[in-house]
């Protein structure tokens, strides 16, 4: 769908339904169609998120969301990856670690939400525990397999150019298998969000997560609404910066991606 | 194209590629190590045996069964329900490439919102029971069926439409002939990813308005500072997702096995 949309310019007919959407809500709701009583209009959901901003709680939420999102991340990076190199590189690795791994894996990352309430309380550090361990694995798997699916051809053709066993390992093995290490990396963020809002909700309170929470506590459902929209935001903005980031870096390792 | 392949030699392939149950060994080394060093009841990091004693303990009261059962129901119904949703959803939207296009931004927003922020949201509206329970589990799982469907209902070959064109095939025959055989890959899928998503929003739901379930039992113990209960609780919730994958590994293998292989995403 994304594809279809760069080719052909701007998708007139998308953002059409978008907005006939958010017309037919704010009417529905001046009319007094919706009954509900928590539906705001898009109107007073656009004013509450711009009073939150300029009372900059909105701006400090977002800051404290993007900087664990960063630090969980960047964390799980640095283990997904050296354990994934790890494992794809030495078969012995692979034998007596990979079913310890496949055990843990499907964990959900949720579950360690009280074991860090337990050991750090509500803290910065619970949601760094929620965030991490489970973004450690797609990056890991991904490292991995990656690793593992290089042609050995490859290191043949080191071997032939006479080529030290590490200047295979960096100057052929490596970018064969960066591009899988960055698909990984990618599902490792969106999941970082996805595991920083939760933490936010139950273990940590600060961040956007907390401010959805707090304002439905609050009975404030235009200022929750509008936590929402900037967590969606957020995610589609991430998700976007990633891929350009990644399209300018290293261009021939989205081509082969779906 | 489906060659009948006897029974046994497919159970034995899955089994071949399981990684070496030697693979073990540094997890079983781990909590040895764990229950020698840890002697005393620490209320942080209580040795495995108190793990298990804290299980047995909660089994006693009554409450771990039902408990269990609740959030594997929902887990279940919830899969069960956003997969017929997102099928039938993706399979119209993936249909006309009109209405793809027009739906689109809404879709990729829908994806990009992370489920647990509208747990608040459905608290709000549908207050709390097992109803908003099973509500957030379908609408978020649905998400990644939906859009593997869809995508994959625009990557059908053109000339299996015009096949189905020569022979007046019906909608319905084209969706049962054409469509479904061609997306089934995908479709398991989606379904492979919103599955760990299910688990973790029953649990979160739980978690977060002790509806009853593990997540409720969890947070419970924490609050009670019942580290043992805790620990022994949280290799119980793992061992639950190592099933579930495990079964759905098995159901995708066993459907995909009438598939060409090159159609089986890696």
């Amino acid at each position: 769908m994304a594809d279809q949309a760069r080719r052909s310019g701007i998708n007139w007919a998308g953002l059409a339904v978008l907005l006939a959407l958010l017309v037919v809500w704010e009417a529905s709701v001046r009319f007094g169609l919706i009954a509900f009583e928590f539906v705001p209009a898009p109107s007073s959901i656009a004013a509450g998120a711009i009073r939150l901003s300029r009372e900059g709680i909105l701006f400090t939420d977002l800051l404290h969301t993007l900087m664990s999102i960063a630090m969980g991340w960047g964390i799980a990076m640095v283990i997904g990856i050296s354990i994934g190199l790890l494992l794809g590189f030495s078969s012995i690795a692979r034998k007596f670690g990979l079913a310890s791994v496949e055990i843990l894996r499907p964990m959900p990352g949720i579950a360690f939400a009280p074991l860090g309430l337990l050991l750090f309380g509500f803290s910065l550090q619970t949601e760094l525990v929620v965030t991490v361990l489970p973004t450690i694995w797609p990056v890991m798997i991904n490292t991995m397999g990656g690793v593992a699916n290089i042609h050995p051809r490859l290191t043949d053709v080191g071997q032939t150019l006479r080529l030290s066993p590490t200047e295979i390992v960096r100057h052929l093995l490596l970018p064969a298998a960066l591009p899988s290490i960055i698909v990984g990396a990618r599902i490792s963020l969106s999941l970082a969000l996805v595991m920083a809002i939760v933490a936010e909700i139950v273990g940590n309170p600060a961040g956007l997560g907390y401010g959805i929470v707090r304002e439905q506590q609050a009975m404030n459902p235009d200022l929750m609404f509008a936590y929402i929209a900037v967590v969606g935001i957020l995610g589609i903005v991430l998700n976007a910066g990633v891929l350009a980031v990644t399209t300018v870096l290293w261009p021939a390792s989205t081509r082969s991606m779906a | 194209m489906s060659q009948r392949l006897p029974k046994f030699p497919f159970l034995g392939r899955l089994l071949m590629q399981l990684p070496s149950p030697l693979g073990v060994l540094p997890l079983i080394a781990v909590l040895i190590v764990w229950q020698i060093l840890q002697k005393g009841n620490s209320p942080y990091f209580p040795p495995p045996s108190a793990w298990w004693s804290g299980i047995v303990q909660s089994a006693a009261t009554g409450k771990l069964l039902p408990a269990c059962l609740a959030s594997l129901q929902t887990i279940l119904v919830g899969m069960v329900l956003a997969t017929a949703a997102g099928v039938m959803l993706g399979v119209l939207i993936g249909l006309s490439r009109r209405t793809a296009r027009a739906l689109g931004p809404l879709l990729e927003f829908c994806r990009a919102m992370p489920p647990p922020a509208i747990v608040p949201l459905a608290i709000l509206f549908l207050g709390y029971d097992e109803r908003m329970k099973l509500t957030i589990v379908v609408i978020s799982a649905m998400w990644p069926i939906l859009l593997n469907t869809a995508s994959a209902i625009q990557r059908i070959h053109p000339i299996l439409l015009d096949v189905a064109t020569s022979f007046h095939l019906s909608f319905y025959e084209r969706i049962r002939f054409v469509a479904i055989p061609s997306v089934m890959p995908s479709i398991l899928l989606g379904v492979r990813i919103a599955l760990p998503l299910t688990i973790v929003l029953t649990l979160l739901v739980e978690i977060l308005t002790s509806i009853e379930g593990v997540g409720a039992l969890m947070i419970t113990a924490q609050r009670n500072f019942q580290s043992g209960q805790l620990y022994g609780l949280l290799v119980l919730v793992g061992l639950f997702g190592f099933f579930l994958n495990t079964v759905f590994s098995m159901i995708q293998a066993i459907i995909l096995r009438r598939w060409p292989p090159r159609s089986i995403p890696a």
